[in-house]
């Protein structure tokens, strides 16, 4: 093998943080935006609201069962050429919308779970004291239930994170397309990817970090 | 109601905006990025015979360019889906192209080359590709002309997004099929260990790709007469000279 360069590593960090933004930006707002669709289709699932429920259903079962660069592919290429004018999608936004609704499929399983995990007892006694569905969940039930979710949560967030890699096949250089004509103009793979992987693990542990102390607060009320 | 409103309104607006959007401003160039030498990147900056040329092109035409990089397997969905208005990477003019897009005057003349690993004195050319696995990039015309030999059902082809010199250099490939300049300048600059296996097998021209409208026909006449004055002028050729020390834009 030949010798590793590091020259041309070191060379490499400064340019490639440049595009680390972008990911972080792709996977945040994704993010954001799943948590928000999951959580309506995980009350939906949860209360069974008629038409929505099974159309939530569908939704679900479709973007958990296709590919996400497949889903990709149809909003990037596919939409415009049936309506021409969506040609406006451009490749972050498509990125985006496929995360966010690749993702909130997974994600609203594991809420939805969460929330079912919730003991009876709990929505029993919210409901005597007069609460009404929507204060139940509100106040007793979703505030227990995310001390559940977080864990899974955080390891769909880390995951979207490594999924804005596909974002390059749409055009959208972030941190993976950066690298991947980084190394095809220098032929240097190994160095250009092993900088790109450090980059990515770097991101995922301060995650974790967050993760930790998260955990820790909401497991105040539990601590005796 | 009020999404409704609001939905109609964005479609209007999105209805209007997009032919707008397609005549003036910069001419949207695609590229891989990732074929050396004609698109790469060093050091964040897209560079390359192509870009040369491209730039060249827009000064004569008085336009700005505006580079749009992606994997070449999706650069011509953003052809079809119009996202960019032309597709300068090393495009080689094939009849199933010429179907679906117009071409502008051809900018590169060259030929189809078989790439082996340093020593390999199995494939010493095209015929000897037989019972061997042959890479070439994922939608490229290469994977087209392996297919027209007579002996192409017993070639094993692998398509690449990017990355096949170096598969090819650890041998998990037999060979790999290019256009010559590229194979003799990769061999040439970059630290693997290949070597041309025998002549040329396919005379291939390239050209810039447009969609075949009003538009796209506007675009090209403008881009022909801009390739026109640049062969007249001499400064093709110098381009050319540039990156691979011959003409490779004459016939």
């Amino acid at each position: 093998m030949d010798v590793l360069n590091v020259e041309y590593m070191l060379g490499l960090v400064p340019v490639l943080l440049r595009y680390l933004p972008l990911t972080l930006q792709l996977a945040g707002i994704g993010m954001v935006l799943a948590l928000i669709l999951a959580c309506l289709f995980a009350v939906i699932r949860v209360l069974r609201i008629p038409v929505l429920n099974q159309l939530t259903i569908v939704f679900i079962s479709f973007f958990r069962g296709t590919p996400l660069l497949v889903q990709l592919f149809l909003f990037y290429y596919g939409l415009p050429q049936l309506v021409s004018a969506l040609t406006v999608i451009d490749g972050i936004t498509a990125t985006t919308m496929g995360l966010t609704m690749h993702f909130s499929a997974y994600m609203a399983e594991s809420i939805r779970a969460a929330i079912v995990g919730v003991d009876r007892s709990q929505t029993e006694a919210a409901l005597s004291i007069g609460m009404t569905n929507g204060q139940m969940m509100r106040r007793i039930v979703l505030p227990q239930a995310t001390r559940v979710a977080l864990p899974t949560l955080m390891n769909y967030f880390i995951d979207m994170i490594k999924a804005t890699s596909l974002a390059f096949t749409l055009g959208v250089t972030e941190l993976m397309g950066a690298t991947q004509k980084e190394a095809s103009g220098s032929f240097l793979y190994f160095e250009a990817f092993i900088v790109a992987a450090i980059m990515y693990w770097i991101v995922v542990e301060l995650l974790s970090k967050l993760q930790n102390h998260l955990e820790i607060r909401l497991n105040k009320a539990y601590n005796r | 109601m009020k999404t409704l409103l609001i939905n109609t309104l964005l479609m209007i607006a999105m209805l209007t905006s997009a032919p707008l959007l397609a005549q003036d401003g910069p001419l949207r160039v695609g590229m891989s990025g990732q074929y050396f030498p004609f698109t790469f990147v060093e050091q964040d900056e897209l560079k390359g015979f192509d870009v040369d040329v491209m730039n060249a092109i827009g000064e004569e035409m008085g336009r700005d360019i505006k580079y749009e990089t992606a994997n070449f397997s999706g650069l011509f969905g953003m052809l079809e889906s119009g996202r960019i208005d032309t597709v300068a990477n090393q495009i080689t003019i094939t009849e199933e192209r010429q179907k679906a897009y117009i071409f502008s005057e051809p900018y590169v003349y060259d030929g189809a080359q078989v790439v082996t690993k340093k020593g390999n004195t199995d494939v010493e050319g095209v015929e000897d590709l037989k019972g061997k696995t042959v890479a070439v990039n994922l939608g490229s015309n290469f994977e087209a002309l392996l297919r027209e030999l007579p002996y192409a059902d017993q070639i094993e082809i692998k398509t690449y997004d990017s990355n096949l010199e170096r598969d090819t250099a650890l041998g998990r490939v037999d060979a790999f099929v290019m256009d010559r300049v590229s194979a003799s300048q990769i061999i040439k600059e970059k630290p693997l260990p290949l070597e041309l296996a025998g002549p040329t097998f396919s005379q291939i021209t390239n050209a810039y790709p447009f969609r075949d409208n009003e538009a796209g026909r506007a675009m090209r006449d403008e881009v022909n007469k801009a390739l026109a004055a640049l062969r007249d002028d001499g400064t093709l050729a110098s381009i050319s000279e540039k990156w691979f020390g011959t003409d490779i834009t004459q016939p």
